[in-house]
C-alpha cells in the first residue's frame, strides 16, 4: 500500500514525460569567418557586428631601402558591418583601403546541423558576395605603353565581382569542426587580359579545433581549380587562432593572403605561404556584436 | 463474497490513488540572474518538466539547458558552450523532499523542499524555501535559491569575472496537473 519512490525512479518518470525537440547544432564556428573565409555560421536576428579586419607585412626589399610605418611595411584593412535580417539569413558590406573597395554579400543559412530527433548531418550556407574596386590592381595592363608611364583608364563595368560559395560544414565533435566550401568566383577585371576568362572555381578547406572554452585554432586553404590565365598564384593557406572575450571576437593569423574580400583573395592571391618577407602576413580581425 | 468485493474495491481504489498520484508539468519556468556592476544576465526556460508526488511529498525536476532563451543570441551561445557546457551535460536535474508537506490542505502554505541538484553532472545538496499552492485539484510550487557557479565548477576566465556573478539567483515557478497517462 506504502508507495516507495526511489531516485531512479523520479528520473525515469521524468524522462517519461519529456519530449525530446530536435535543437539545430550550435557553434559549428565562433564567427561569421572560420579564418580568412565565411563560415556557415550566421548571425541571429536582430545582431549587429561591426568588423575590422587588418593584414600587415613586410616588403621584400633590402633593409636599406625600407620604409617602415607602425609595425609593419605594409597595412591592409577592411571595416565591415553584419546585421542579422533572420536568423538564417544575415547581410553585410564593408570598405577596404587596399583597393578602394566596397562589398556586400548575403548568406542564407539552408540547412541547421541536427543531432537529435529528425538528424542531419550538415550544416549548409548559401553565401554570395560582390565588389566594387574603385582602384585597380592590375599592373602589367593599367598601363598603356611599355615604359609603364601612361595609366590607362579601367572601365566601371571591370571594377566588378562576385563570389558565390556553397559552405557545408559538420561539428563532428564539441572540438573539431570542418568546412568544404565549393567556390565560383567571376571577376570583370580579367576580361581586361586578351583571352583570359574571367571565370574562376575553388575548393575552400577550413577547420577549428577548440583547445578551451574560449580559444579556438583554425586553418583554411583554398584550392583554386581553375586560376588566372596571366599572372602566378597560390591557393590562399591561413593558420590561426580564435579567441573570444565576451561580446568581442579577436581573431589572430598567419597567412600569405593579403587581400580581404572573398574573390581576390581566393582567387588573385600572388605569393606563397612562407616565411619570407613579402609572403608572410601577419592578419588581426576584430568582431564586436552588438545586439539590436 | 463481501469480502470479496471488499477486497475488490479496496485494490481498485487503490489503483484510483495510484492513478491519482502523479502531478505533473511540462511547461515549468525556470529563471536565472546574474547580477552584477558591469552586465546584467537573465535567461528563462519554460518547458521545464516536473513531477510532483502527494502521497510522498516528493518532488523531481529536469531542466534541459539549451532551452533557456536570453536577450542576446551571443549571451545563449556562450552559456551552452563555454559555461554550462550543454552537449556533455544537457540536462539539470533536482530530486527532493517537501518538508512536512500536507497535500490535503487547501490553499497556501510555504515549506522547505531538501534534495540535491544535479548540474553538469555535479550533484550537491540544496535547500531552499517554497510557495505551495493548491486549488482544484492544481498545486502551484513557486521559489528561488542561490546557486554557487563554483559549486558546480562553472568556469570564468578571469578577464569575465566582473560580468558573471558569483551566485546566481534561480527562480522558478510550476503548476502541477494530476497526469492523466501515467503508466
Amino acid at each position: 500500500m506504502i508507495q516507495v519512490i526511489h531516485a531512479q525512479d523520479i528520473l525515469k518518470d521524468l524522462e517519461a514525460i519529456t519530449v525530446e525537440d530536435s535543437l539545430p547544432t550550435i557553434a559549428t564556428f565562433k564567427g561569421t569567418h572560420i579564418s580568412i573565409g565565411h563560415s556557415v555560421e550566421t548571425r541571429k536576428k536582430g545582431v549587429l557586428e561591426i568588423s575590422s579586419m587588418n593584414r600587415f607585412w613586410n616588403r621584400p626589399v633590402p633593409d636599406t631601402e625600407r620604409v617602415q610605418t607602425f609595425a609593419a611595411d605594409k597595412w591592409n584593412s577592411r571595416v565591415g558591418v553584419d546585421y542579422g535580417i533572420s536568423d538564417r539569413f544575415t547581410v553585410g558590406a564593408g570598405y577596404g583601403t587596399g583597393y578602394r573597395s566596397i562589398d556586400v554579400f548575403g548568406k542564407y543559412r539552408l540547412f541547421y546541423q541536427r543531432d537529435s530527433g529528425a538528424k542531419f548531418p550538415f550544416s549548409i550556407t548559401l553565401f554570395q558576395g560582390g565588389v566594387y574596386r574603385g582602384k585597380s590592381s592590375f599592373k602589367g595592363i593599367l598601363y598603356t605603353d611599355e615604359a609603364m608611364t601612361t595609366k590607362r583608364d579601367v572601365p566601371s563595368e571591370n571594377k566588378f565581382a562576385t563570389t558565390t560559395q556553397l559552405l557545408i560544414a559538420r561539428k563532428f565533435s564539441r572540438n573539431f569542426s570542418f568546412q568544404i566550401a565549393p567556390t565560383y568566383v567571376f571577376r570583370a577585371e580579367d576580361k581586361l587580359v586578351d583571352d583570359a576568362s574571367p571565370h574562376h572555381f575553388a575548393v575552400g578547406f577550413g577547420a577549428r579545433y577548440k583547445v578551451s572554452n574560449h580559444v579556438s585554432i583554425v586553418s583554411e586553404y583554398y584550392y583554386v581549380l581553375k586560376p588566372v590565365d596571366f599572372v602566378d598564384t597560390y591557393g590562399p593557406f591561413s593558420l590561426g587562432a580564435n579567441w573570444e572575450v565576451s561580446n568581442l571576437l579577436l581573431q589572430f593569423k598567419l597567412t600569405n593572403a593579403r587581400n580581404l574580400v572573398e574573390d581576390k583573395y581566393i582567387i588573385k592571391t600572388e605569393n606563397n605561404f612562407n616565411f619570407r618577407d613579402g609572403n608572410l602576413h601577419f592578419g588581426f580581425h576584430a568582431t564586436y556584436f552588438i545586439q539590436l | 463474497m463481501n469480502k470479496l468485493l471488499l477486497l475488490f474495491f479496496t485494490i481498485y481504489g487503490v489503483g484510483l490513488v495510484h492513478a491519482q498520484d502523479q502531478y505533473i508539468t511540462r511547461q515549468g519556468e525556470v529563471t536565472f540572474f546574474s547580477y552584477t556592476s558591469v552586465e546584467n544576465i537573465q535567461a528563462t526556460n519554460n518547458q521545464v518538466a516536473s513531477i510532483l508526488y502527494p502521497s510522498s511529498n516528493k518532488i523531481g525536476v529536469q531542466i534541459l539547458m539549451r532551452a533557456f532563451t536570453f536577450e542576446k543570441s551571443l549571451m545563449y551561445e556562450h552559456f551552452n558552450e563555454s559555461y554550462i557546457e550543454s552537449d556533455l551535460y544537457p540536462k539539470a536535474t533536482f530530486q527532493g523532499v517537501i518538508v512536512d508537506f500536507d497535500p490535503t490542505q487547501e490553499g497556501t502554505q510555504t515549506r522547505i523542499i531538501k534534495g540535491d541538484f544535479k548540474l553538469r553532472g555535479i550533484t550537491k545538496p540544496v535547500e531552499f524555501k517554497a510557495m505551495i499552492v493548491k486549488s482544484d485539484n492544481i498545486y502551484s510550487i513557486s521559489g528561488a535559491l542561490d546557486v554557487s557557479i563554483k559549486d558546480y565548477e562553472i568556469k570564468v576566465p578571469p578577464i569575465l569575472s566582473p560580468n558573471i556573478a558569483k551566485n546566481v539567483q534561480v527562480s522558478f515557478k510550476f503548476q502541477y496537473a494530476p497526469n492523466d497517462n501515467q503508466k
